[in-house]
C-alpha cells in the first residue's frame, strides 16, 4: 500500500488533500448552521405543530405527528393585541427615523464639510455617545419621559429611541457624504446655485444609498429595543411588539408556546431580513474608523 | 446629542448621589450614601463578579467561534451570500424574541430539547439539568444565549478584516514556509489588530451593559445567582424605584466603559497617521 501511495502522481495527492479540506470546512459550516439555526427551526416547528404534540414529552421536539395547523397565527391576530403591538411598532420606528434623517442629514453634511476647529474629534465623539448604554441611560431618562408627561405611552418611546439611533447614523451618513466629491458640489456653487441648492439637488440625490441605509438602520434598531420599552410603557395598548410578545403572552402554559412562537417569528424575521441588507454597511460603520 | 445623553447622563450622576425614588419628586443630596450602600452589599457584590464572568467568558467563547467561522466564510463557495445570511440571524433577530426559543424549547424544565436529546443519546440520566434552576447551570444557559447571539457578529467582524488583507501577502508568506498558525499569528492579526480591537471592544461593552438576555431568561435567579449590574439596577430602580440606588448601580459600570472608550479613541486616531 504504502509503495502504491508514494508511487501516486504528487498532483493527485494535493487534489485529494484539497477536497478532504473542503469537505471538512462544509461539515464545519453545516455545525455552524445547526448551531445558528436550530432555536429558530424549534421556533418555526412549535409555532405550527398541533397542541398535543406540543405537551406529549415521548415526542421528539424536532418533527411533528399530527397534522400542522395555522391555528396559533390565527388565535395570535384574533384573541391578542398582536395587531397593535404591530402597528405601534410600525408607528414607533417611522418616527424615529423621520427623526433620525431629519438630524442627521444637516448634522452628517455638517461634519463631513465644514472644517471647523475640531471638527474631526466632535464626531469622534459623537460616535462614542453610542456606547453609553441604555442601561446607564434607562433611569434619568425615566424622569424625563415622566417630566414630558408621556410616561407609559408611545410617544414617550419616539422621543427616547432617537438617543441610540442619531449617534450612529450621524458617524455613518458622514461617511457616505465624504464620498461625493467635493468637486461636483463646487462645479454646482459656479453654475448658480447656493449652498442650500447644491446640497439638495447634487449631494443628497448622490447620497441617495446612504440616506436609505440609515434609514432602515434607524428603523430596525428601532424595532429591535427592548429595555426602553419595557421600563416606560406598562399598558398592553402601548407596547411595542417585541415587548407586548414577551409580558403580555408568556403564561408558561404550554398550550400557550404556539402562538406565542408564532408572534415571535411574525415580528422577528422581517426584522432581521431588513437588517441583513445593511449588514455590511453596519460592519464598515464599526469597523470603518479601525481600517483607514 | 448634548441633550440626548449628556442631559440624562447627569441626570444619573445626580440621582446617585441623592434619595430620588419615584414616588418623590424632592430629592435631598446624600453624597457617597448610595455607592457605599451599594458595595456593601453582597448581592451586588455577586452582580459585579457574575457581569465579568458573563462578559469575559462569552467573549472568549464568542471570539474562537467567530475566528473560526470567517475563515469559513472567507473562501468561495456556492451560495455563500444566502449562507451567511442564515448565519447572521442570530444577531440579526430581535433578542427580546428569539430568547423564547431558548427559555421554553432548550432551557424549558420538562420539556427542554437539549435534556430531551441527551437524554435519548443516553449521555444523562433522571434527574435531568434544570438549566434555568440550577445557580451554575443557569450561568451556563444565560451565557450559552449571549454567545449563540453574539457569534456571528464576532465572525462578520473578524471576516471585514481578512477581507481587507491583500491575499498576496498571505501567499508571500506561504511560500516563505509559515504554518497557518504562523500565518494567522504573525501575518494577519497584526494586520487586522485595529479592526479586532474594535470589534472586541463593541462586543464587551454591549455584552457589559446588556440587559435583554438575563432579564428575560433567569431574571437574575435562582436566587441572584444570574444577576448581573443591569438585571440588578433595573430591579433597584424601575421595579423597587429607587433611583438613587439603581443609578449608582449602573453607575458602576462606567469605569469599564471609559477604559473602552480610552482604547477606542486611540485605536481611531492612529488611522491619520
Amino acid at each position: 500500500m504504502a509503495v502504491a501511495s508514494r508511487s501516486q502522481p504528487a498532483s493527485r495527492l494535493v487534489l485529494r488533500r484539497k477536497t478532504v479540506e473542503r469537505g471538512l470546512s462544509y461539515l464545519a459550516l453545516a455545525f455552524f448552521m445547526f448551531i445558528a439555526l436550530f432555536p429558530i427551526f424549534w421556533m418555526l416547528m412549535t409555532s405550527i405543530k398541533n397542541d398535543y404534540d406540543l405537551v406529549d414529552p415521548n415526542l421528539t421536539p424536532f418533527w411533528f405527528q399530527r397534522p400542522l395547523t395555522l391555528g396559533h397565527y390565527e388565535y395570535l391576530f384574533t384573541a391578542t393585541k398582536f395587531g397593535t403591538w404591530l402597528g405601534n411598532t410600525f408607528l414607533i420606528s417611522a418616527c424615529v427615523v423621520a427623526i433620525t434623517l431629519a438630524v442627521c442629514i444637516p448634522g452628517s453634511y455638517a461634519l463631513a464639510r465644514l472644517r471647523f476647529f475640531g471638527a474631526e474629534n466632535l464626531g469622534i465623539g459623537i460616535f462614542l455617545t453610542y456606547i453609553v448604554p441604555p442601561t446607564i441611560l434607562f433611569l434619568p431618562l425615566a424622569r424625563v419621559v415622566a417630566t414630558a408627561g408621556l410616561y407609559n405611552s408611545k410617544w414617550g418611546l419616539v422621543l427616547v429611541y432617537p438617543t441610540f439611533t442619531i449617534p450612529f447614523c450621524l458617524w455613518l451618513l458622514a461617511g457616505f457624504f465624504r464620498t461625493v466629491p467635493l468637486e461636483i458640489e463646487e462645479a454646482a456653487l459656479v453654475d448658480g446655485c447656493n449652498r442650500l441648492q447644491a446640497v439638495l439637488r447634487v449631494v443628497l440625490p448622490l447620497s441617495m444609498a446612504g440616506i436609505l441605509t440609515v434609514a432602515i438602520f434607524a428603523f430596525t434598531l428601532g424595532m429591535q429595543e427592548f429595555v426602553y420599552a419595557l421600563t416606560f410603557v406598562s399598558s398592553s395598548a402601548e407596547k411595542p411588539v417585541t415587548l407586548g410578545v414577551v409580558t403580555d403572552l408568556i403564561r408558561g402554559d404550554v398550550y400557550f408556546w404556539g402562538s406565542l412562537m408564532a408572534g415571535a417569528l411574525l415580528a422577528g424575521v422581517p426584522v432581521a431580513i431588513l437588517y441583513n441588507f445593511f449588514l455590511d454597511y453596519f460592519v464598515e460603520g464599526i469597523t470603518g474608523g479601525a481600517l483607514k | 446629542m448634548l441633550a440626548l445623553v449628556g442631559y440624562p447622563f447627569c441626570l444619573a450622576l445626580y440621582f446617585s448621589i441623592s434619595n430620588a425614588s419615584v414616588q418623590e419628586s424632592v430629592s435631598t443630596f446624600t453624597g457617597l450614601d448610595n455607592f457605599l450602600a451599594v458595595a456593601g452589599d453582597s448581592v451586588f457584590q455577586r452582580a459585579l463578579l457574575n457581569s465579568f464572568i458573563f462578559t469575559f467568558g462569552s467573549g472568549i467563547v464568542k471570539a474562537i467561534l467567530g475566528t473560526s467561522l470567517a475563515f469559513l466564510l472567507l473562501r468561495p463557495f456556492r451560495a455563500r451570500k444566502v449562507i451567511r445570511g442564515f448565519l447572521m440571524l442570530p444577531w440579526t433577530l430581535p433578542i427580546a424574541l428569539s430568547i423564547l426559543a431558548w427559555k421554553f424549547g432548550m432551557f424549558d424544565p420538562q420539556f427542554s430539547v437539549v435534556n430531551w436529546t441527551a437524554a435519548h443519546l443516553g449521555l444523562i440520566h433522571e434527574p435531568y439539568p434544570n438549566w434555568l434552576g440550577d445557580p451554575i447551570y443557569a450561568m451556563i444557559a444565560v451565557m450559552t444565549v449571549n454567545i449563540w447571539r453574539g457569534f456571528p457578529f464576532s465572525a462578520i467582524i473578524v471576516l471585514a478584516g481578512l477581507t481587507s488583507i491583500p491575499s498576496d501577502i498571505i501567499d508571500a508568506a506561504r511560500v516563505d514556509g509559515a504554518n497557518w498558525w504562523d500565518r494567522w499569528h504573525s501575518v494577519m492579526v497584526p494586520m487586522i489588530a485595529p479592526i479586532l480591537f474594535v470589534g472586541l471592544l463593541f462586543d464587551v461593552v454591549f455584552t457589559f451593559t446588556d440587559l435583554s438576555v438575563v432579564y428575560l431568561l433567569t431574571n437574575g435567579g435562582p436566587i441572584n445567582a444570574t444577576d448581573i449590574l443591569p438585571t440588578l439596577a433595573f430591579r433597584t430602580g424601575v421595579v423597587g424605584g429607587s433611583l438613587g440606588r439603581g443609578s449608582a448601580i449602573a453607575l458602576f459600570m462606567l469605569p469599564l466603559l471609559v477604559v473602552a472608550v480610552i482604547v477606542m479613541l486611540r485605536t481611531l486616531r492612529r488611522r491619520d497617521i
